[in-house]
Order: structure tokens, then sequence, then C-alpha cells
């Protein structure tokens, strides 16, 4: 899993981190059981302040998508939410909003947006997929 | 000393050099754990007040505290919990860079033989060298490694890394991380002045800008970047608008690009009221802040 940032986004640095390994695990290119880059060298090739990368990680923690395992690492975690469902449905409605809030910003239609949502989705199967294929043919 | 006693605390800070005040009312205030930036033009103070919470000079009215304690009276009990890296850095050019390591390592309580040998290898320094014949490179590699070997509570570096190769301002910053900020993280605070702002952009969490002795701005890094920020916009048509609370405004024909200082919704919107056929915002760096703040001061 590569990891970048960018200073220039408007968004905390460590948050950049955290959405970045959510993606990866969304996507599949970060399997459960899979280890993350261990801070210290991870925080010298983004030569950024290691406190941000142990930052990032205990909010991932926190979130229920990594593990620690002492003396081992972080590792992404088999079922990655301990919250309950109405939770998770409130927390995924403001995502929602968010996009629908810019989507009409940028004149989208409704019909338009489901659509592009539907391809999206299509996209991140579509990477689970190939991981998954390229882990069964080693 | 707690964790909530600051490792440096600045209060007031005058010093003068015959009538011209270098540093003139400084306040800052560095918490355990952090690395604080510390940045300004040239003359604007910095170099003046490093020296004066090492007791290099002594200030002429203030407070300087470090770890609590006075650098002037308890020097001794200071200085052994903190590194220094300056801009220029002198060896007695006879001895050899393991000499010169030992002469080090004997001022001091704790030294770790590990990092020593592991930076020596990093930084391919021949141990038998003499230090006359070192590049400027090699020289501020073999400051850092006798700034971070005794695992100091503070590291201090002013300027470190100018006049130095791309490579060697790289593996500098990489080092800091890397080697020094390895121990427990309340035990690892850095204060660097530079004006290689971008180059330290990640490991910055706090900065104070200082202009003509005073601070000018102290903020958190990701808080100034969430309020500077820069909007461009293209119009169908060329129009000026009274963009009310800017920091900046440049037109450029049907363009404009602006300059937001905590206020970049409300320019947002007053953007778009005008239908913009192209819209878009980003945060400053540090380094763009650092030189918006130029701007801000004569606001």
């Amino acid at each position: 899993m590569i990891l970048q940032i960018d200073f220039k986004s408007g968004q905390p640095v460590y948050l950049q981190l955290v959405e970045q390994v959510r993606h990866a695990a969304a996507s599949g290119s970060l399997q459960a059981g899979e280890p993350l880059p261990s801070i210290r060298p991870l925080a010298e090739e983004l030569r950024v302040n290691r406190n941000t990368i142990a930052k990032a990680y205990a909010e991932l923690e926190s979130q229920g998508v990594i593990e620690t395992i002492p003396g081992k690492g972080c590792f992404l975690r088999a079922v990655n939410s301990l919250l309950t469902k109405s939770a998770r449905h409130d927390l995924l409605a403001q995502e929602i909003d968010r996009a629908i809030v810019a989507a009409h910003h940028l004149r989208i239609g409704d019909a338009e947006l489901l659509a592009l949502v539907q391809k999206r989705l299509d996209i991140f199967d579509r990477n689970n997929q190939a991981a998954n294929d390229s882990k069964a043919q080693p | 000393m707690n964790n909530d006693t600051p490792v440096i605390e600045i209060q007031n800070l005058v010093r003068r050099y015959g009538k011209h005040d270098a540093v003139n009312g400084l306040s800052l205030t560095v918490a355990a754990g952090k690395c604080y930036g510390f940045f300004g033009r040239n003359g604007a103070g910095k170099t003046t007040t490093i020296k004066c919470l090492l007791n290099l000079l002594r200030p002429d009215a203030g407070t300087t505290r470090v770890f609590g304690l006075d650098p002037c009276r308890n020097e001794v009990a200071v200085k052994s919990r903190l590194a220094y890296v300056p801009d220029m850095v002198a060896f007695y050019p006879w001895m050899t860079v393991s000499d010169t390591l030992e002469y080090l390592a004997s001022f001091r309580t704790h030294w770790n033989r590990d990092i020593e040998a592991d930076l020596l290898r990093r930084f391919q320094l021949d141990a038998t060298k003499k230090t006359a014949s070192l590049s400027k490179g090699q020289r501020t590699q073999l400051a850092l490694i006798g700034a971070i070997c005794p695992e100091p509570e503070l590291l201090v570096l002013d300027e470190p890394t100018s006049g130095l190769d791309p490579i060697v301002r790289r593996e500098f910053i990489e080092t800091v991380i890397g080697a020094y900020q390895s121990g427990d993280p309340t035990r690892r605070t850095v204060f660097v002045s530079t004006h290689l702002i971008a180059e330290f952009e990640g490991l910055i969490d706090e900065f104070t800008i200082i202009e003509q002795g005073r601070e000018l701005l102290t903020m958190n890094a990701d808080a100034a970047r969430d309020r500077f920020r820069k909007i461009h916009a293209r119009f169908p048509r060329e129009l000026k608008l009274p963009l009310s609370g800017a920091l900046s405004v440049k037109y450029a024909g049907r363009e404009v690009e602006i300059l937001a200082n905590g206020n970049s919704e409300q320019l947002l919107a007053e953007l778009k009221a005008h239908q913009p056929e192209e819209l878009r915002t980003e945060s400053l760096t540090l380094e763009e802040i650092f030189v918006a703040s130029d701007v801000l001061r004569q606001s």
C-alpha cells in the first residue's frame, strides 16, 4: 500500500492517512490480516512527524479498522466495525449528504448521481475481484 | 519536570545590539513532544532568540525558561538535557571524526553507541578522517550525530540545512524523524528555525513567524493550512468584485486569484453568485503562509 500526502488539500495530514487506509481496505488493495507499514519507516519516507502517523493509526484503531498486536505492528481487521447498524447508517448518511451537496453545486442531476454511484461501486468491485484473483494464484 | 511544564517558555524577551532591537517583546511556548517551527526573514531575530535560550546571550528584559529552568542560573542542568546544531558548525581541525565524537561524548552522561555506529554508516562518514577535510555537508552530519547520540529531550536546530545539497538535506530530516524521534515521544522535542520551510513541513506541529523581533503569527500547522487558502476562479467575462476581507486579490483578465484568511467559505459564496466557469480552492503550504504573512503584517 502506497500512502501519499498533500499539504494543499486542506485536510489535516493524519486524516489524509486515515482516509487512504480506509480506501485501500474498501478497494481490496489492503486485505484483512495484512500489515500496515511500520511507523518509523513510513514517517521517514513521507517525511512527516512520527506523532502524525501514530495519531492516524490510533484513529484507525478506534474506528475498528485496524488492530495493533504488541511487538508485531498494525494489521487490518477482518470485521471492521464495532458500531451498530443504525450508527453505521448515520455515519454513512453524512458522507452521502456531502456528495449530494457537491452534486448540486456541480449541477449534476439525481439520476446522473445515482448512475455515477453505481459506476463507482462497480469499479471498487472489480478492484476487489482483481485483488482476490491475484491472491488465489500466487 | 512533569509533562505539563513547557520545554521552552519565552515571555516578552528583549535583546538589543546597541540601539538596534534584535528581539523586541517576543513570547512563545513549546510543549513537550512537539516539533516547533520558528520562521522569519534574515535578521528577524531568530538566532538571537535561540542564543538567549542557550545562555550564549543574556536577555535585556523578559524571561526565558527551558524545562522550567532559567538557562542563565541553571546552565548545566539545562544544557545537559538539550543539543544544538547551529548553521555554521566548527570542530577542532586536528581531530578525526571519531576523536570529535569521543570529545563530545565526554561532556555527556549518556551516549548511545548504537545510534553513533548506525549514523556513521548511514552518512558513510570515515571515522579516521580529520574534521578539517570534511565538506560542509559532512560537518553538518557530524554535528547531527553529536546532537542525537546523547538522546537529549530537546533538539535545537538553527538553519540546519541551509547551504547543503538536496540529498544531504533529505537525509538530515529523515535522521531527525527516524533516529531522534524513536525514543519516548514526550521526551523528544524539536525547535527548528529555518528558511527551507517546505522541507520541514511534515514535521512541524506548530510554528511562530517572527518579524522585526516580534511575534507575527503563532499557529498549529493543520489549523493554519485550514485557515489560509488560495481560491482560483474564472468567469465568462471580465469583472471586478468587491471581495471584502480577502488577504489579497489578483486579477488576470477573466481570472482571479484570492488569498483567504479564515473566510474562504464567505468568499466562495460571493464568487459563486457570479456564476464562475471554474472555481477551485487549495490550502497554502506553510512556506506560502510565511510569504503571505508579509501581506498580513501590512494589513
